[in-house]
Protein backbone atom coordinates (compact mmCIF):
# COMPACT_ATOMS: atom_id res chain seq x y z
CA UNK A 1 0.00 0.00 0.00
CA UNK A 2 3.12 2.56 0.76
CA UNK A 3 4.64 1.61 -2.34
CA UNK A 4 1.55 2.64 -4.20
CA UNK A 5 1.39 5.83 -2.63
CA UNK A 6 5.44 6.64 -3.56
CA UNK A 7 4.65 6.08 -6.48
CA UNK A 8 1.56 7.93 -7.29
CA UNK A 9 3.27 11.02 -5.15
CA UNK A 10 6.42 10.31 -7.57
CA UNK A 11 4.22 10.62 -10.24
CA UNK A 12 3.18 13.82 -9.48
CA UNK A 13 5.88 15.30 -8.53
CA UNK A 14 8.46 14.31 -10.46
CA UNK A 15 12.53 14.43 -9.77
CA UNK A 16 13.02 17.96 -10.07
CA UNK A 17 9.60 19.39 -9.65
CA UNK A 18 9.24 20.78 -5.87
CA UNK A 19 6.09 22.25 -3.99
CA UNK A 20 6.60 25.26 -2.55
CA UNK A 21 3.91 25.62 0.50
CA UNK A 22 3.56 28.60 2.09
CA UNK A 23 2.10 29.45 5.48
CA UNK A 24 -0.21 32.32 5.98
CA UNK A 25 -2.57 33.58 8.74
CA UNK A 26 -2.53 36.34 11.10
CA UNK A 27 -0.22 37.48 13.29
CA UNK A 28 0.30 35.90 16.49
CA UNK A 29 -1.72 32.90 15.20
CA UNK A 30 1.30 30.90 15.14
CA UNK A 31 2.89 30.08 11.52
CA UNK A 32 6.33 30.44 12.48
CA UNK A 33 5.87 27.79 15.60
CA UNK A 34 4.20 25.58 13.15
CA UNK A 35 6.89 26.36 11.04
CA UNK A 36 9.03 25.00 13.53
CA UNK A 37 7.71 22.16 14.67
CA UNK A 38 7.18 21.15 11.00
CA UNK A 39 11.28 21.22 10.34
CA UNK A 40 12.04 20.30 13.99
CA UNK A 41 9.72 17.09 13.64
CA UNK A 42 11.47 16.72 9.76
CA UNK A 43 14.57 17.81 9.51
CA UNK A 44 15.59 18.15 13.57
CA UNK A 45 15.78 22.10 13.61
CA UNK A 46 13.90 24.98 13.55
CA UNK A 47 13.23 27.56 10.77
CA UNK A 48 12.84 30.67 12.44
CA UNK A 49 12.27 32.31 16.13
CA UNK A 50 8.91 33.14 17.30
CA UNK A 51 8.02 35.84 19.52
CA UNK A 52 5.16 37.53 21.24
CA UNK A 53 5.38 40.81 19.32
CA UNK A 54 3.06 40.46 16.08
CA UNK A 55 4.74 40.99 12.61
CA UNK A 56 7.85 39.71 14.18
CA UNK A 57 8.49 37.44 11.18
CA UNK A 58 8.93 40.51 8.82
CA UNK A 59 11.09 38.92 6.23
CA UNK A 60 10.11 35.75 4.21
CA UNK A 61 12.11 32.63 5.83
CA UNK A 62 12.86 29.97 3.40
CA UNK A 63 14.01 26.45 4.06
CA UNK A 64 14.84 24.37 0.97
CA UNK A 65 15.04 20.84 0.68
CA UNK A 66 12.38 20.01 3.95
CA UNK A 67 12.00 16.32 3.27
CA UNK A 68 8.57 14.74 4.96
CA UNK A 69 8.92 11.25 6.11
CA UNK A 70 5.65 9.75 6.34
CA UNK A 71 4.94 6.25 7.03
CA UNK A 72 7.74 5.66 4.73
CA UNK A 73 6.67 7.99 1.86
CA UNK A 74 8.56 10.52 1.06
CA UNK A 75 7.75 14.29 0.22
CA UNK A 76 10.43 16.89 -0.82
CA UNK A 77 9.36 20.63 -0.34
CA UNK A 78 10.21 24.18 0.70
CA UNK A 79 8.38 25.93 3.53
CA UNK A 80 8.31 29.53 3.22
CA UNK A 81 7.41 31.36 6.37
CA UNK A 82 5.67 34.65 5.60
CA UNK A 83 4.50 37.55 7.41
CA UNK A 84 0.84 37.69 9.17
CA UNK A 85 -1.37 39.64 6.37
CA UNK A 86 -3.36 42.39 7.70
CA UNK A 87 -5.71 45.40 6.71
CA UNK A 88 -3.60 47.91 8.87
CA UNK A 89 -0.71 48.50 10.94
CA UNK A 90 -0.98 51.17 13.70
CA UNK A 91 2.22 51.54 15.52
CA UNK A 92 0.54 52.18 18.94
CA UNK A 93 0.06 48.65 18.97
CA UNK A 94 3.50 47.89 19.37
CA UNK A 95 3.98 50.29 22.21
CA UNK A 96 2.26 48.13 24.10
CA UNK A 97 5.14 45.23 23.81
CA UNK A 98 7.54 47.92 25.63
CA UNK A 99 8.84 49.11 22.10
CA UNK A 100 10.00 53.16 22.02
CA UNK A 101 8.08 54.99 19.67
CA UNK A 102 10.84 55.24 17.01
CA UNK A 103 11.14 51.47 17.37
CA UNK A 104 7.58 51.09 17.00
CA UNK A 105 6.95 53.36 13.81
CA UNK A 106 10.06 51.13 12.39
CA UNK A 107 8.11 47.98 13.20
CA UNK A 108 5.36 49.30 11.93
CA UNK A 109 7.18 50.44 8.69
CA UNK A 110 8.71 46.93 7.82
CA UNK A 111 5.46 44.79 8.57
CA UNK A 112 3.93 47.19 5.86
CA UNK A 113 6.41 45.78 3.64
CA UNK A 114 6.15 42.07 5.20
CA UNK A 115 2.58 42.51 4.10
CA UNK A 116 3.39 43.39 0.40
CA UNK A 117 6.14 40.30 0.25
CA UNK A 118 3.12 38.22 1.96
CA UNK A 119 0.36 38.85 -1.01
CA UNK A 120 3.40 38.33 -3.69
CA UNK A 121 4.18 35.16 -2.97
CA UNK A 122 0.89 33.87 -3.38
CA UNK A 123 2.04 34.14 -7.25
CA UNK A 124 4.65 31.83 -6.42
CA UNK A 125 3.69 28.98 -4.27
CA UNK A 126 1.78 25.78 -4.50
CA UNK A 127 0.26 24.87 -1.66
CA UNK A 128 -0.78 26.88 1.59
CA UNK A 129 -1.17 26.08 4.95
CA UNK A 130 -3.95 29.03 6.81
CA UNK A 131 -3.10 29.05 10.03
CA UNK A 132 -6.45 30.11 12.39
CA UNK A 133 -6.10 31.01 16.09
CA UNK A 134 -8.79 28.61 17.47
CA UNK A 135 -9.04 31.08 20.07
CA UNK A 136 -10.11 33.40 18.16
CA UNK A 137 -13.23 34.41 15.77
CA UNK A 138 -12.01 32.64 12.54
CA UNK A 139 -14.27 34.85 10.34
CA UNK A 140 -12.34 38.09 9.60
CA UNK A 141 -11.66 39.58 6.32
CA UNK A 142 -7.66 38.87 6.28
CA UNK A 143 -9.17 35.07 6.19
CA UNK A 144 -11.85 35.70 3.60
CA UNK A 145 -9.36 37.56 1.22
CA UNK A 146 -7.17 35.31 1.51
CA UNK A 147 -9.02 32.22 1.35
CA UNK A 148 -10.83 34.25 -1.62
CA UNK A 149 -7.57 34.51 -3.67
CA UNK A 150 -6.28 30.80 -3.09
CA UNK A 151 -9.62 29.92 -4.48
CA UNK A 152 -9.12 32.10 -7.26
CA UNK A 153 -5.66 31.16 -7.79
CA UNK A 154 -6.91 27.03 -7.77
CA UNK A 155 -3.91 26.74 -4.85
CA UNK A 156 -4.71 23.81 -2.78
CA UNK A 157 -4.91 25.00 1.13
CA UNK A 158 -4.93 23.42 4.25
CA UNK A 159 -6.93 25.05 7.33
CA UNK A 160 -4.49 24.64 10.90
CA UNK A 161 -7.02 25.54 13.91
CA UNK A 162 -3.98 26.26 15.58
CA UNK A 163 -3.80 26.17 19.91
CA UNK A 164 -6.26 23.57 20.77
CA UNK A 165 -3.92 23.32 24.06
CA UNK A 166 -5.62 26.44 25.29
CA UNK A 167 -9.17 25.98 27.19
CA UNK A 168 -10.77 28.65 25.50
CA UNK A 169 -9.76 26.94 21.71
CA UNK A 170 -12.99 26.39 20.06
CA UNK A 171 -11.84 24.88 16.53
CA UNK A 172 -15.80 23.56 15.59
CA UNK A 173 -15.44 27.01 14.86
CA UNK A 174 -13.51 27.41 11.97
CA UNK A 175 -14.97 24.28 10.96
CA UNK A 176 -18.62 25.29 10.88
CA UNK A 177 -17.59 28.54 9.12
CA UNK A 178 -15.64 27.17 6.47
CA UNK A 179 -17.30 23.33 5.34
CA UNK A 180 -15.95 23.50 2.35
CA UNK A 181 -12.27 23.21 3.26
CA UNK A 182 -10.12 20.92 5.45
CA UNK A 183 -9.39 21.98 8.58
CA UNK A 184 -7.00 20.33 11.19
CA UNK A 185 -7.18 21.19 14.75
CA UNK A 186 -3.71 20.86 16.29
CA UNK A 187 -1.15 22.38 18.55
CA UNK A 188 1.79 24.05 16.78
CA UNK A 189 3.39 24.67 20.36
CA UNK A 190 2.66 20.90 21.60
CA UNK A 191 2.94 18.52 18.22
CA UNK A 192 -0.96 17.53 19.31
CA UNK A 193 -2.24 16.10 15.95
CA UNK A 194 0.36 17.30 13.95
CA UNK A 195 0.39 13.55 12.25
CA UNK A 196 -3.30 14.68 10.99
CA UNK A 197 -2.18 18.26 9.47
CA UNK A 198 1.19 15.91 7.37
CA UNK A 199 -1.69 13.37 6.41
CA UNK A 200 -3.69 16.45 5.60
CA UNK A 201 -1.22 17.89 3.18
CA UNK A 202 -0.18 15.08 2.11
CA UNK A 203 -3.75 14.32 0.44
CA UNK A 204 -4.16 18.12 -1.06
CA UNK A 205 -0.88 18.94 -1.85
CA UNK A 206 -0.09 16.22 -4.20
CA UNK B 1 -15.73 71.27 9.77
CA UNK B 2 -15.23 68.21 11.37
CA UNK B 3 -17.22 65.64 8.86
CA UNK B 4 -17.33 62.33 7.29
CA UNK B 5 -17.67 62.30 3.82
CA UNK B 6 -19.46 58.67 2.45
CA UNK B 7 -19.38 58.08 -0.97
CA UNK B 8 -21.74 55.51 -2.43
CA UNK B 9 -20.79 53.66 -5.88
CA UNK B 10 -23.09 51.72 -7.68
CA UNK B 11 -21.84 48.76 -9.06
CA UNK B 12 -22.34 49.75 -12.33
CA UNK B 13 -20.14 53.14 -11.82
CA UNK B 14 -17.37 50.55 -11.20
CA UNK B 15 -18.11 48.88 -14.16
CA UNK B 16 -16.55 51.60 -16.14
CA UNK B 17 -12.87 51.33 -14.28
CA UNK B 18 -10.64 48.95 -14.44
CA UNK B 19 -8.97 46.80 -11.48
CA UNK B 20 -6.67 49.57 -10.94
CA UNK B 21 -8.46 52.35 -11.50
CA UNK B 22 -11.00 51.25 -8.99
CA UNK B 23 -8.15 50.07 -6.06
CA UNK B 24 -6.61 53.41 -6.43
CA UNK B 25 -9.84 55.52 -6.36
CA UNK B 26 -10.93 53.24 -3.39
CA UNK B 27 -7.59 54.30 -1.59
CA UNK B 28 -7.77 57.79 -2.50
CA UNK B 29 -10.80 58.40 -1.16
CA UNK B 30 -10.09 56.37 1.91
CA UNK B 31 -6.79 58.03 2.85
CA UNK B 32 -8.45 61.10 2.39
CA UNK B 33 -10.29 60.50 5.19
CA UNK B 34 -13.25 59.64 3.64
CA UNK B 35 -16.14 56.13 4.15
CA UNK B 36 -16.44 54.13 1.13
CA UNK B 37 -20.10 52.32 0.45
CA UNK B 38 -19.92 49.99 -2.66
CA UNK B 39 -22.75 47.84 -4.71
CA UNK B 40 -21.22 44.27 -4.53
CA UNK B 41 -17.55 43.36 -3.65
CA UNK B 42 -14.28 43.39 -5.30
CA UNK B 43 -12.93 40.02 -6.61
CA UNK B 44 -10.26 38.03 -4.31
CA UNK B 45 -7.11 39.55 -6.49
CA UNK B 46 -8.71 43.43 -6.27
CA UNK B 47 -9.08 42.64 -2.65
CA UNK B 48 -4.91 41.31 -2.30
CA UNK B 49 -4.47 44.50 -4.85
CA UNK B 50 -6.61 46.65 -2.55
CA UNK B 51 -4.43 45.37 0.92
CA UNK B 52 -1.20 45.86 -1.34
CA UNK B 53 -2.09 49.44 -2.12
CA UNK B 54 -2.64 49.87 0.98
CA UNK B 55 0.38 48.90 2.42
CA UNK B 56 2.22 51.37 0.43
CA UNK B 57 0.37 54.12 1.41
CA UNK B 58 0.12 53.65 5.01
CA UNK B 59 2.47 56.95 6.40
CA UNK B 60 2.45 55.69 10.01
CA UNK B 61 1.34 59.06 11.45
CA UNK B 62 -1.82 59.54 9.64
CA UNK B 63 -2.67 56.71 7.37
CA UNK B 64 -2.96 53.50 9.73
CA UNK B 65 -4.58 51.28 6.80
CA UNK B 66 -7.96 50.10 5.98
CA UNK B 67 -11.15 48.30 7.63
CA UNK B 68 -12.93 46.31 5.49
CA UNK B 69 -16.60 44.92 5.88
CA UNK B 70 -18.88 43.08 3.67
CA UNK B 71 -22.78 42.53 4.38
CA UNK B 72 -23.56 39.42 1.73
CA UNK B 73 -26.97 38.20 0.17
CA UNK B 74 -28.01 34.51 -1.07
CA UNK B 75 -27.15 34.14 -4.38
CA UNK B 76 -29.74 33.88 -6.72
CA UNK B 77 -29.60 30.62 -8.88
CA UNK B 78 -31.37 29.15 -11.27
CA UNK B 79 -34.10 27.26 -9.50
CA UNK B 80 -34.24 29.42 -7.32
CA UNK B 81 -32.27 27.55 -4.14
CA UNK B 82 -28.87 28.83 -3.74
CA UNK B 83 -26.93 27.85 -0.40
CA UNK B 84 -23.90 30.34 -1.95
CA UNK B 85 -23.51 33.78 -0.93
CA UNK B 86 -22.61 36.71 -2.49
CA UNK B 87 -21.30 40.27 -1.52
CA UNK B 88 -23.90 42.56 -1.47
CA UNK B 89 -22.46 45.76 0.21
CA UNK B 90 -18.87 46.53 0.83
CA UNK B 91 -17.99 49.08 3.34
CA UNK B 92 -14.37 50.37 3.19
CA UNK B 93 -12.52 53.06 5.72
CA UNK B 94 -9.94 54.47 7.37
CA UNK B 95 -8.98 52.28 10.20
CA UNK B 96 -8.75 55.11 12.77
CA UNK B 97 -12.19 56.45 11.82
CA UNK B 98 -13.89 53.06 12.15
CA UNK B 99 -14.19 52.17 15.55
CA UNK B 100 -16.33 50.42 16.86
CA UNK B 101 -18.22 48.01 14.33
CA UNK B 102 -20.66 45.37 15.29
CA UNK B 103 -21.46 43.12 12.25
CA UNK B 104 -24.56 40.50 12.16
CA UNK B 105 -24.96 38.83 8.95
CA UNK B 106 -27.85 41.59 7.78
CA UNK B 107 -26.85 44.08 9.95
CA UNK B 108 -24.01 46.36 10.34
CA UNK B 109 -23.51 49.41 12.69
CA UNK B 110 -20.78 51.49 13.35
CA UNK B 111 -19.52 54.44 15.44
CA UNK B 112 -16.95 56.50 13.15
CA UNK B 113 -14.56 58.56 15.48
CA UNK B 114 -14.06 62.05 14.13
CA UNK B 115 -11.51 63.65 16.31
CA UNK B 116 -13.87 64.94 19.42
CA UNK B 117 -16.93 64.72 17.87
CA UNK B 118 -18.88 61.23 17.12
CA UNK B 119 -20.77 59.79 14.20
CA UNK B 120 -22.84 56.79 14.12
CA UNK B 121 -23.96 55.28 10.85
CA UNK B 122 -26.10 51.94 10.98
Amino acid sequence: MQNIFRRFLNKLLGKDKKLKIGLYGHPNSGKTTLANTMTNDWIGKPLGLSSEIPHETRKVYRQEHVSINHNGVELDFDIIDTPGIATKIDYKNFLRFGLSEAEAKERAKEATKGIIEAIKWLDDVTGVILVVDATKDPLTQANITIIGNLEARKIPFVIVANKIDIPEATPERITAVFPQHTVVPISALHGENTENLYEAMIKRFH
Amino acid sequence: MNGLKMDFLSSDALLAHTSMEKIAMIVDKVKGGNLVIIEGGLIPEEEAELIETTMREIDIENFVGIDIYTLEKDKKSLFGISKKKAVGLTIIGPANTMKTVKKKSNFISMIANLGDSGASLH
